[in-house]
């Protein structure tokens, strides 16, 4: 590996207002050729705004303010023509359903080379060798929005290595894939590394299954300025108390401790909250859900897991009556579900969105709360009261007069849960919470339901996430083709490893290391 | 077939007859030249007619609806003629018939071009030609090629919005001024994401070197052929037989006009 520079920042410091405070605060450090870099960092502090600085999109693009100096291999950044710099620093994004412009993998493929202006003759040749690479290739005259979340960040990954670029940033690339296509993105970014001279900058905030590609980690604190810089044993032993002070968590292969199993909740009751019979539904004569009986209890918590579009998120409408079950019924406290009133139904029952933008309804933290209690004509005094005690246990008391719109990530998902919880609900559902969000976020919510579940209220938790499934859940249910193909605790959905791999799951992050360890792969 | 036409020249091709149509106010002009559109969507077109129905049925309904207004609420100046119909407060005359079944016969030509165009025409090309013959800048086309991706994603969410609404109570408030204020509920947060997922967008088509210059390859050279000509042709002769047929057995009429 060679050690020239490839990429030098001295006191670079950048802000999207003229008197805001900076979100990239005086950060000088260079990139070197053929590096492979972890930049680590809190939501707020700044990686994904660095990124684009680093390829030259930002000042400009929306008319930030920077100051000190960027050069690439030893040229300041500003005597660079406009799209010449983004050629040679390739960016993957976080969301695969926004960083594409026509419908055709092949048409994606060809815009980017369209826009070096490469002689139509080469095309063919060049996006045949990019497809190749990835093992895409079947898919070249497949639609864009008919591919899995993993495929297409694969088809991202590829329309940027078409460029050739020295440096690759991946900002976030595996945040919305489930376990399994995580893991295969991450191991073919290792693939190409072995293949090139790339340097290459991840942004992520679960390391875990990076940590054996990069040679170099660095960490942004909250001011958007660089505490930690240094080898990975160096950041993550070394340093680990001042990295775990950024709210970063270290990779499990160096926090030592396994992940503790949560206390069962004193409420063992067997009397079910919600009775689930022969239940079905059926989406333009195709088979969602096929027959699925079983119970949910006061005070548990029950995962559902499954590939995308195993019918998770069908299920949880149907047990909200946001859908109507074609066969089979639902059966809550007794009461046929689709009996209750609505009102009624909507009090003991709560359910929490993936994106907590889409239950916001008025216009302060305040009123948000309030909402719930107001429509059932509580008396102001007690709204009052209630919506203290909540905004204090959100931490949201700070906030309380701002717009809901206007809140960071984390302080959004707490007032989502928060407008849940005006009555102690009997039942809870969880639509992919944590979906996209850094661990501290994911962290803060999983206490807030362990909180409520010691109350007795029942969970019900949709995720891909294996590791909080193995920490949190008293009982995973694994769909499957529209069938329930695990009904249990997990200890024993991680023994069957053929369903796991069949329901593209992985083990938890323990149980995998445990395996290595024992044939003697690392340590 | 007209699939393979150039979609820029399809679209002159389209657009012409329509606008030329808009002034015969006699019958038997849009009568011939729909007769040839019909011919050109059966034999021509490789449209499955069932789907072709499916749009024209229901679209000419409607046309039918306004042409029966029309007929009975024609101006002065072109309803004159014998009275044919007079019963209780409707009374139609020879002139308004006319009028009526003129402005039901152009309707049912606009239909039949539109559809002609909407279904044999891929957006993606519509806009490659427009770039490559029309000289349309990328920028343009490019951003209307992103945005049309996102049209199923604002249905999805559109939905997604209504239950989360229904989770919290709102369908609950009743009234006209609650039905405006769900609507601004809708609004802000469908706003919020279009705003940030074109960002997003711009962000990564930028990224992959694009800077919205015309200095730019194409992978799919769109190219207008021989073919496309006598497309047009081909249209613009049937307008004008339609017109000329029209003049001879004596019904053209051009603004209220008999030539």
């Amino acid at each position: 590996m060679s050690h020239s520079p490839l990429l030098q920042l001295e006191h670079f410091t950048f802000s999207f207002e003229e008197d805001e405070k900076p979100v990239i605060n005086d950060l000088s450090f260079q990139i070197n050729e053929g590096e492979s870099v972890l930049l680590m960092g809190a939501s707020g502090s700044g990686k994904s705004t660095l990124a684009l600085c680093l390829n030259g999109l930002y000042p400009e693009a929306v008319e930030g303010i920077s100051s000190g100096d960027l050069y690439f291999r030893g040229i300041n950044i500003n005597e660079f023509k406009k799209g010449e710099l983004n050629q040679q620093i390739g960016i993957v994004f976080q969301d695969p359903e926004s960083q594409f412009c026509m419908i055709k993998v092949e048409d994606e493929l060809a815009f980017t080379l369209e826009n070096l202006s490469i002689p139509r003759k080469e095309m063919v040749e060049k996006i045949d060798h990019v497809l190749d690479l990835i093992g895409m290739k079947p898919y070249k005259q497949s639609k864009i929005h008919e591919l899995s979340g993993g495929q297409k960040q694969k088809i991202a990954l590829a329309a940027v290595l078409l460029m050739e670029p020295k440096l690759l940033i991946l900002d976030e690339p595996t945040a919305n894939l489930d376990p399994v296509s995580s893991l295969e993105f991450i191991e073919l970014i290792g693939e190409l590394q072995a293949k090139s001279s790339m340097s290459i900058v991840v942004i992520e905030h679960q390391a875990d299954d990076w940590v054996t590609l990069i040679d170099r980690v660095l960490v942004l604190d909250q001011e958007g300025q660089l505490t930690l810089d240094g080898n990975p044993s160096d950041v993550f032993q070394t340093h680990a108390e001042q990295f775990k002070q950024e709210g970063l968590f270290l990779p499990q292969d160096f926090s030592g401790h396994q992940s503790p199993k949560q206390q069962p909740s004193p409420i063992a009751s067997t009397h079910p909250c919600m009775t689930i019979n022969h239940l079905s539904f059926t989406r333009k004569n195709k088979t969602i859900l096929d027959e699925l009986t079983f119970k949910i209890y006061p005070g548990k918590l029950m995962a559902i897991v499954g590939q995308n579009g195993a019918g998770k998120s069908t299920l949880l409408q149907l047990m909200a009556r946001l859908l109507k079950p074609k066969h089979g019924s639902i059966t809550f406290e007794g009461l046929p579900l689709h009996e209750w009133n609505e009102p009624k139904l909507r009090q003991r029952t709560g359910f929490v969105f993936q994106n907590p933008e889409h239950q916001f309804i008025t216009d302060t933290v305040y009123d948000e709360i309030a909402f719930g209690l107001r429509l059932n004509n509580e008396s102001e005094e007690k709204v009052k009261t209630v919506v203290q005690q909540l905004l204090n246990t959100f931490h949201l008391s700070e906030q309380q007069w701002r717009n809901p719109f206007s809140l960071s990530g984390g302080q959004k998902r707490r007032l989502s849960v928060a407008t849940m919880l005006d009555e102690t609900p009997d039942l809870l559902l969880f639509d992919e919470p944590t979906f996209g969000q850094d661990a501290y976020t994911t962290q803060e919510l999983m206490n807030m339901i362990m909180n409520l579940k010691q109350k007795g209220t029942a969970i019900v938790f949709v995720t891909h996430d294996i590791n909080l499934v193995d920490q949190y859940a008293d009982r995973v249910m694994v769909l499957n083709e529209g069938k329930i193909a695990h009904d249990g605790i997990p200890e024993r959905l991680w023994q069957d490893e053929d369903l796991l791999k069949e329901a593209r799951l992985r083990k938890p992050y323990r149980l995998e290391r445990n395996e290595v360890e024992s044939i003697g792969l690392i340590h | 077939m007209v699939s393979s036409i150039n979609p820029s020249v399809k679209m002159i091709a389209i657009v012409i007859p329509g606008l030329i149509l808009s002034l015969a106010f006699d019958v038997m002009t849009p009568l011939i030249f729909f007769l040839y559109l019909l011919m050109v969507t059966v034999f021509f077109s490789g449209v499955n007619l069932k789907k072709w129905l499916m749009f024209f049925i229901p679209l000419s309904v409607f046309a039918l609806m306004l042409a029966w207004t029309s007929m009975i609420h024609t101006d002065e100046k072109y309803a004159g003629g014998d009275i044919l119909v007079d019963f209780w407060w409707i009374e139609i005359t020879t002139g308004s018939l006319q009028v009526g079944i003129s402005l039901a016969l152009r309707s049912m030509c606009f239909i039949a071009l539109t559809l002609l165009f909407a279904l044999t025409t891929d957006p993606t090309k519509l806009m490659l030609s427009m770039m490559q013959q029309l000289k349309l800048p990328p920028k343009l086309t490019y951003g209307i090629l992103a945005g049309y991706r996102f049209l199923p994603l604002f249905k999805h969410e559109l939905d997604l919005l209504r239950q989360a609404h229904q989770i919290r109570g709102v369908s609950r408030t009743k009234g006209i001024k609650g039905r405006i204020q769900r609507f601004k509920r809708y609004l802000i947060p469908l706003l919020a994401n279009a705003i940030r997922k074109s960002e997003r967008v711009a962000n990564a088509m930028e990224s992959k070197g694009f800077t919205g210059s015309r200095e730019r390859t194409h992978y799919h050279d769109i190219q207008v052929q021989k073919r496309d000509w006598m497309f047009l042709a081909s249209m613009v002769s049937a307008l004008v037989l339609a017109f000329y047929l029209s003049y001879t057995f004596g019904y053209l009429n051009i603004f209220g006009k008999t030539f």
